[in-house]
């Protein structure tokens, strides 16, 4: 497949080449195997393989691209052309160039043969075990709604006309359960998800545990009056936050004027214990990989540091654009769509404090579990008014289950007001975060 | 597509370990992209995409592999993956396929592929402008502009035989304004089963202007106050509501693993007398039009809520097998890549009696809705949230102030029993709908009606 793939992308880097063209190809093979198990059984099998190209061109400062699931080679003049036809229209931009080549990569492990060696019922085993230790873990557990396990494996080749050749395969494999808890009519969902590059860490007891004891923890949770009061965020709640907070210190965000961080750079925008980054070699990272979707080496950024902002995620034009280096944040979602700023293995670093210690001292407050609805944040304002549920803090003891209330807001107030962090940093996918302890949020209930 | 031949091998590949049900899905795409931000056109994409999934049901369990190699070979490969998950003995099947027409004819009057570039690219310029003409609190205006053709073949071990195409557009606006350190956004979008003639019944410099106006409007919006008060909401507000809050939980596949509240509730009231829920694929020209669903059978208009009661839910193939039902054509899929489960197309609470005016007039204090954001719902107990993006207090009747920052917490049932107003209008609005990582463009609609409490939740205690 490598042999394949490299030999479509340099025929293509030929036919630009002899145009005078600037071109990148962006290749890609990927393989998913996903088993999800109800009562036992194998519910759904799917097996997946996928070979897709895009082809990215600069047409004297004009931006053209076109992509093909079609890797004949009777086709690839054509999509050449597709790609230099869609350039015609696009405005000139002279930020617009390929990173110039040869980079040097930095090594590390991102593939792991023991996911492929694995046979599909060591695999499909494992998902049966977590659903059984779900079901197992409190009578309560009425419904598995989907439980399994999932894997995939690909291969990336991006070669430009100025340099870049970067070839590298890599593969993931995760566990994950979702289910409901029912007690007296009142029915709570949890969930747990587990996504590991080696195949020997993934941990289905660990799964099935977490996912059986979120829901039930929430059983016959009722809604509070309206207040403001400290809170407490989870790992889980606080990715939620992250994942709004990456827009902000996107560059291209910053550069269109819809971050609310644009001409922040050295000054405090959060507590002063707050140390927010991107590394894309974060040895454990699910998000590590030698380079980015345009082939610019991955590194670790610091984007907040005591809570100062720091800088900015670029990929190579808005970089550009700013005078600066790429951070090696192209990101590339799959062969069908264009480059663009995104993050890596993107996280708050944890503090000093066990997050039981976070809870130890409130006498009144809100341990918070799950956010509703965050997509709705704005992240252009920071604004947020989101649906919630949590477990109150009553003398530094987490009480009973608390569920129909928002959370309202503004994300500068909320980073400002991080005044505990804890060291118990956690990772769903790319997005990582300690739990968090806050001044108060405006919580609207009854 | 395909040639028959190679079809009734892929098949019967598919079906040689035993199975209930054999099927490929065949599908080809070609889309276009332009995207304009910054005053500039960014992006131009424009893809051609070709694929086929196999999916072999045994004893209820599914079996599902896809690739974008279509030689017979691929083909084959593919098929006998997907013959993993049979049980039982092999199965030499005949086929004799009946070929099933659409009942109805699609009206493209300027389909994508006979609209020039530079046509597209003057619409978009032209809502970029007339959003940016709004003053100069505007600091950014993007514009995407998107058109896909598609044919499907679906053929399956009944010997059905779909050949199918489809035409959608999409036009979507958004805005940023900010004044004094405050930012608020404004969005619109049109779209539908239609070529770019979309364009000629609601021109794109409109809907530039009006992504401006709503953005400026919050500007000037003082924040909402939280707590539980009515809440009328327009039928310029679109259906998220209904489709979020209640339609999820009528999916079939939700219902009958038991995360919907709605298990068990045929024949029950679930809402006020005055509420009628509707999923309608045939309505023509709407975003959620199918004349096919993505397994073959025909699109159709399924009542859900009659008056307030659960007489129905929305059921696939698999699904309805389970039940001992028919599928009412409900079976949708992103694309080649994902199997088919229930899901909506366009769903609608219908008209009632009332003047949409005095529904207003009639409420002494709350909050009137008159555009939505995005949502979420918690299908299990049925908690939901929305995001209101444009928003005003009502008070003695009239509207007062608008307010920003403003999201809906409830209960989908509770939410329904509540409604004790229903307008005589209907409003739709479209969208992409998610569920279980597959996106399919449905739309929503609802006449204006009045809920008698919801939670509020805002920025101002």
């Amino acid at each position: 497949m490598k042999d394949r793939l490299l030999g479509v992308g340099n025929i293509v880097m030929e036919k630009a080449r002899r145009k005078g063209l600037d071109a990148e190809v962006f290749l890609l093979y990927d393989k998913e195997l996903s088993i999800e198990v109800v009562d036992g059984q194998v519910e759904t099998l799917k097996e997946a393989e996928e070979t897709g190209m895009g082809i990215r061109v600069i047409n004297q400062g004009r931006l053209g691209f076109a992509y093909t699931t079609n890797l004949e080679e009777s086709v690839l003049q054509e999509m050449l052309d597709r790609a230099v036809g869609s350039s015609r229209y696009t405005t000139v931009d002279e930020n617009n160039m390929l990173p110039e080549g040869a980079f040097t990569y930095p090594p590390m492990e991102t593939y792991d043969p023991a996911i492929r060696q694995a046979t599909l019922e060591e695999k499909t085993a494992m998902a049966r075990e977590v659903e059984t230790v779900a079901r197992a873990y409190d009578k309560r557990i009425s419904v598995i709604e989907r439980s399994g396990y999932e894997d995939s494996e690909y291969l990336l080749v991006i070669i430009n006309t100025q340099g870049v050749e970067a070839v590298e395969k890599g593969a993931f494999c995760g566990l994950y359960a979702y289910l409901v808890a029912e007690e007296d009519g009142d029915a709570q969902t949890g969930f747990s998800l587990m996504a590991r590059k080696h195949f020997g860490e993934l941990n289905p007891r660990e799964v099935g545990c977490e996912a059986a004891r979120n829901a039930v923890r929430m059983l016959k949770g009722r809604t509070i009056p309206s207040q403001s009061i400290p809170c407490v965020l989870e790992p889980y709640v606080v990715t939620n936050f992250l994942g709004i907070l990456s827009n902000s210190v996107n560059a291209d965000s910053v550069q269109k004027g819809k971050s609310l961080f644009a001409g922040k750079v050295g000054e405090q925008v959060a507590a002063s214990e707050l140390v927010l980054v991107d590394d894309g070699v974060y040895e454990k990272g699910i998000a590590s990989f030698p380079f980015d979707g345009e082939g610019v080496p991955a590194q670790r950024t610091v984007l907040m540091e005591n809570g100062i902002l720091k800088g900015f995620l670029y990929d190579s034009y808005t970089a550009r654009k700013d005078g600066t280096t790429s951070t090696g944040n192209g990101v590339r979602s799959s062969f069908r769509s264009l480059p663009g700023v995104g993050t890596t293995n993107f996280f708050f670093s944890p503090g000093p404090t066990r997050p039981a210690d976070l809870v130890r001292d409130i006498s009144r407050g809100l341990y918070i579990t799950e956010v509703m609805g965050m997509h709705t944040a704005n992240p252009i304002s920071g604004d947020f008014s989101v649906g919630a549920a949590g477990i109150m803090i009553e003398y530094g003891e987490l009480t009973r289950p608390v569920r129909g209330i928002t959370i309202a807001g503004n994300l500068k107030d909320f980073l400002l007001n991080i005044e505990g962090i804890g060291n118990d940093l956690r990772f769903f996918g790319g997005t990582g975060a300690p739990t968090l302890r806050l001044k108060a949020l405006s919580i609207a209930g009854e | 597509m395909l040639d028959r031949s190679i079809v009734e091998k892929v098949l019967k590949e598919a079906m040689s370990k035993g199975g209930d049900f054999g099927e490929i899905y065949v599908e080809s795409r070609v889309v276009t992209n332009v995207f304009c931000e910054d005053n500039k056109i960014e992006r131009i994409h424009s893809g051609y995409e070709k694929g086929a999934g196999i999916r072999v049901i045994s004893e209820g369990n599914t079996a599902y592999a896809f690739t974008n190699d279509l030689s017979t070979n691929g083909l084959l490969n593919a098929a006998r993956m997907a013959a993993h998950v049979a049980r039982g003995s092999s199965r030499d099947i005949t086929l004799d396929f009946t070929v099933r027409i659409p009942e109805q004819a699609l009206e493209i009057r300027k389909p994508p592929a006979a609209v020039p570039f530079e046509t597209k690219i003057e619409k978009v310029l032209a809502a970029n402008e007339a959003a940016r003409e709004a003053g100069d609190y505007i600091k950014q205006v993007t514009v995407g502009l998107a058109d896909v053709e598609k044919k499907v073949l679906i053929a399956n071990s009944l010997g059905d035989w779909i050949e199918d195409e489809i035409t959608r557009v999409r036009f979507v606006v958004n805005v940023v304004a900010a004044r004094d350190g405050l930012i608020q956004t404004g969005y619109d979008a049109i779209g539908g089963v239609a070529g770019w003639e979309l364009l000629d019944e609601v021109p794109a410099d409109e809907l530039g202007r009006k992504s401006a106006r709503r953005a400026l409007l919050m500007l000037e919006a003082r924040p909402c106050p939280a707590g539980r008060m009515p809440v009328v909401m327009s039928s310029e507000a679109g259906g998220t509501m209904v489709h979020e809050a209640c339609g999820h939980g009528l999916e079939a596949d939700l219902v009958q693993k038991g995360l919907s509240v709605y298990r068990g509730k045929l024949g029950q009231k679930v809402a006020a007398s005055n509420v009628s829920v509707i999923d309608d694929a045939t309505l023509k020209g709407k975003y959620g039009q199918l004349r096919f669903d993505d397994e073959g059978s025909r699109g159709q208009r399924t009542v859900l809520i009659d008056q307030g009661v659960l007489v129905g839910y929305m059921y696939d193939r698999l699904t309805a097998e389970k039940d001992q039902r028919v599928s009412t054509g409900n079976g949708r899929r992103e694309s080649y890549q994902h199997k088919p489960i229930p899901r909506m197309t366009n769903t609608f609470i219908a008209p009632g009696p009332e003047d949409p005016g005095s529904i207003i007039s009639n409420t002494p204090r709350g909050l009137l809705v008159r555009k939505m954001g995005g949502g979420q719902v918690n299908t299990t107990n049925g908690d939901f949230v929305f995001e209101v993006q444009e928003g005003y207090i009502i008070e003695n009747g009239e509207i007062k102030y608008p307010v920003r920052g403003a999201t809906l917490t409830g209960n989908g049932p509770e939410a329904l029993k509540n409604i004790d107003m229903v307008g005589s209008d209907l409003g739709f609005a479209i969208g992409q709908c998610g569920k279980d990582g597959q996106g399919v463009p449905v739309s929503d609609a609802q006449p204006t009606i009045r809920i008698r409490q919801l939670t509020v939740g805002g920025t101002s205690l």
